[in-house]
C-alpha cells in the first residue's frame, strides 16, 4: 500500500489542477488499509509526508478506513457500483470515515481526485 | 451559423400567490413532455434530448428552470428568505407552468426531486397529465450526508455539492458530460441545493399514496442507474413494485443524472418510456 500513496505523491506532483485545489489544504488524514495505518500529511496541496503507523500521537483530522480489496475495486478503470466512490465504499458497507467531517467536505474534490490518482495507471477516468 | 433548435423564453405566473418569473425552454413538435430537473441544477440536464431529432420528430419537450435556478430569478424579497421547497410549493410551480403555456396533459419526465414530484402529481393530479416518467425516483430518500454543508458562508456550497453528487455518476460517462454536469451544481445559488434537498430528505408523504396511482389511466414507468448511490435500484425497485402496474428499468451503467451524465446512454432508455405512454391528444399551446 505504500507504493500506492507514493505513487499517488508522485502524480500530484504532477498535476498542478490538484494541487491549486488544495492550495489551502495543509492537513494529517489517516488512511486505515485492513486495520493498517497509514498517516499522509499535506502541505498546501502537496503531499509531504507518508508515515505506516500504529500511531496513538499522530493528529489527524479525518480518517477513510476501508480494505485492500475494496480499494482494488475503487482503482479499476470502471469500478463497479459502490466501488466507484469513496462515498460508495461508506454506502455499500467497505469504508467508514470519521472525524473532521466538514474539514473533509470543504477539500472534497480535492481528496476525491488525489484518492482517485491510481486509476491514470491504467489510462482510466479519475 | 450553427444554431441549436431549442428556444428559450420568459413565463410569467403566480405560484401560491407570489410572482415568478420563470425560464421555459422548449424544441420539437407534437405530443409534449413536461421535463424537471434535479435539485441544484437546471433545465440544461435536458439539452441533449432536446437537440435529438429522433426525439423531437413527435415530441414537444418543454423544460422549464425552478423558480431560484437557473435563469429563473428568485422572487422579490429572496434576500431575507430561506430557500425551502416543499412539495405542495413544488406542484403548485409544475401545475402553474401547464396552465400558462396552455398544456393539455403533456407526458411529465422527472430526475430526482423532479422523479419525486412526478410521482407526486401521479397520486394526487394524475388528471392533468397523460403519463409519468419518473428518473432516478423513489417513495422516500433520508439524507445520508448533511444538508447544512452546503449552505454556509464560510465555504463555497457549489463546490461542495458538486464534489458531492460526483459520487452519483457512472464512470461510463464521458468526461465532457461529466463535468458539465457539474458544472450546473457548482453555479448553484447559495443555499438553493440544500432548500431542493430539504423537500427531496425530509419530506415523506408520498410512501402512503404510491397504492393509489392509477396506471391505467396514467401509466408510470420508473427508470433507474446502477450507479445511482442516492436513489440505488434497490429503491427504485421498491418505489415501483408499490405502484400497481408500474414498470421500471434499470440502466447499468448510468447514475443519477442520466439525461446530462450520459446522453447516449440514457437516449433508449428514453425513448422506450416513450414508447410505454399513451397516444398524443391535442395539444391547446
Amino acid at each position: 500500500m505504500l507504493d500506492i500513496f507514493r505513487d499517488i505523491q508522485s502524480r500530484l506532483e504532477d498535476s498542478p489542477h490538484l494541487r491549486r485545489l488544495g492550495r489551502l489544504f495543509s492537513e494529517t488524514i489517516l488512511i486505515e488499509v485492513d486495520g493498517a495505518e497509514h498517516y499522509l500529511t499535506f502541505d498546501r496541496g502537496r503531499l509531504v509526508q507518508i508515515v505506516p503507523g500504529p500511531s496513538r500521537r499522530t493528529p489527524w483530522r479525518f480518517a477513510l478506513r476501508t480494505d485492500a480489496e475494496a480499494l482494488h475495486a475503487f482503482w479499476q478503470p470502471r469500478p463497479a457500483p459502490g466501488f466507484h466512490d469513496i462515498f460508495g465504499l461508506v454506502k455499500i458497507g467497505r469504508g467508514r470515515i470519521d472525524g473532521d467531517i466538514l474539514c473533509l467536505v470543504r477539500n472534497l474534490r480535492f481528496f476525491k481526485e488525489i484518492m482517485a490518482l491510481p486509476r491514470a495507471r491504467t489510462g482510466a477516468c479519475a | 451559423m450553427n444554431i441549436e433548435p431549442i428556444t428559450g423564453g420568459y413565463l410569467n405566473v403566480t405560484v401560491e400567490g407570489v410572482p415568478q418569473r420563470i425560464y421555459v425552454e422548449q424544441a420539437g413538435q407534437g405530443r409534449p413532455v413536461l421535463c424537471l430537473h434535479t435539485a441544484g441544477a437546471d433545465t440544461r440536464q435536458w439539452r441533449h434530448l432536446m437537440n435529438d431529432a429522433g426525439v423531437t420528430a413527435e415530441h414537444r419537450l418543454i423544460a422549464f428552470d425552478m423558480p431560484w435556478h437557473g435563469k429563473s430569478l428568485p422572487p422579490e424579497g429572496f434576500q431575507t428568505q430561506e430557500y425551502l421547497l416543499t412539495t405542495q410549493t413544488y406542484m403548485a410551480t409544475v401545475l402553474a407552468v401547464l396552465d400558462g403555456l396552455g398544456l393539455d396533459r403533456p407526458i411529465l419526465a422527472g430526475c430526482s426531486m423532479g422523479g419525486r414530484i412526478a410521482l407526486q402529481l401521479a397520486a394526487r393530479h394524475a388528471d392533468r397529465f397523460s403519463g409519468f416518467i419518473a428518473i432516478e425516483a423513489s417513495d422516500f430518500q433520508p439524507a445520508w450526508y448533511d444538508i447544512d454543508w452546503f449552505d454556509r458562508p464560510d465555504a463555497h456550497g457549489g463546490e461542495m455539492g458538486a464534489a458531492l453528487v460526483s459520487a452519483n455518476i457512472s464512470p461510463y460517462a464521458p468526461e465532457r458530460e461529466r463535468w458539465n454536469t457539474l458544472w450546473m451544481f457548482m453555479q448553484s445559488g447559495p443555499g438553493v441545493f440544500r432548500g431542493d434537498l430539504s423537500f427531496y430528505t425530509q419530506d415523506d408523504s408520498l410512501i402512503g399514496l404510491l397504492g393509489a396511482i392509477d396506471t391505467g389511466r396514467t401509466p408510470v414507468h420508473l427508470i433507474v442507474g446502477a450507479y445511482d448511490l442516492t436513489c440505488t435500484p434497490e429503491d427504485a425497485s421498491r418505489t415501483a413494485a408499490a405502484i400497481p402496474g408500474a414498470t421500471l428499468a434499470v440502466m447499468d451503467e448510468l447514475g443519477h443524472f442520466p439525461m446530462s451524465e450520459h446522453p447516449a446512454g440514457f437516449r433508449p432508455f428514453f425513448l422506450d418510456a416513450l414508447g410505454r405512454m399513451p397516444a398524443a391528444r391535442a395539444s391547446a399551446a
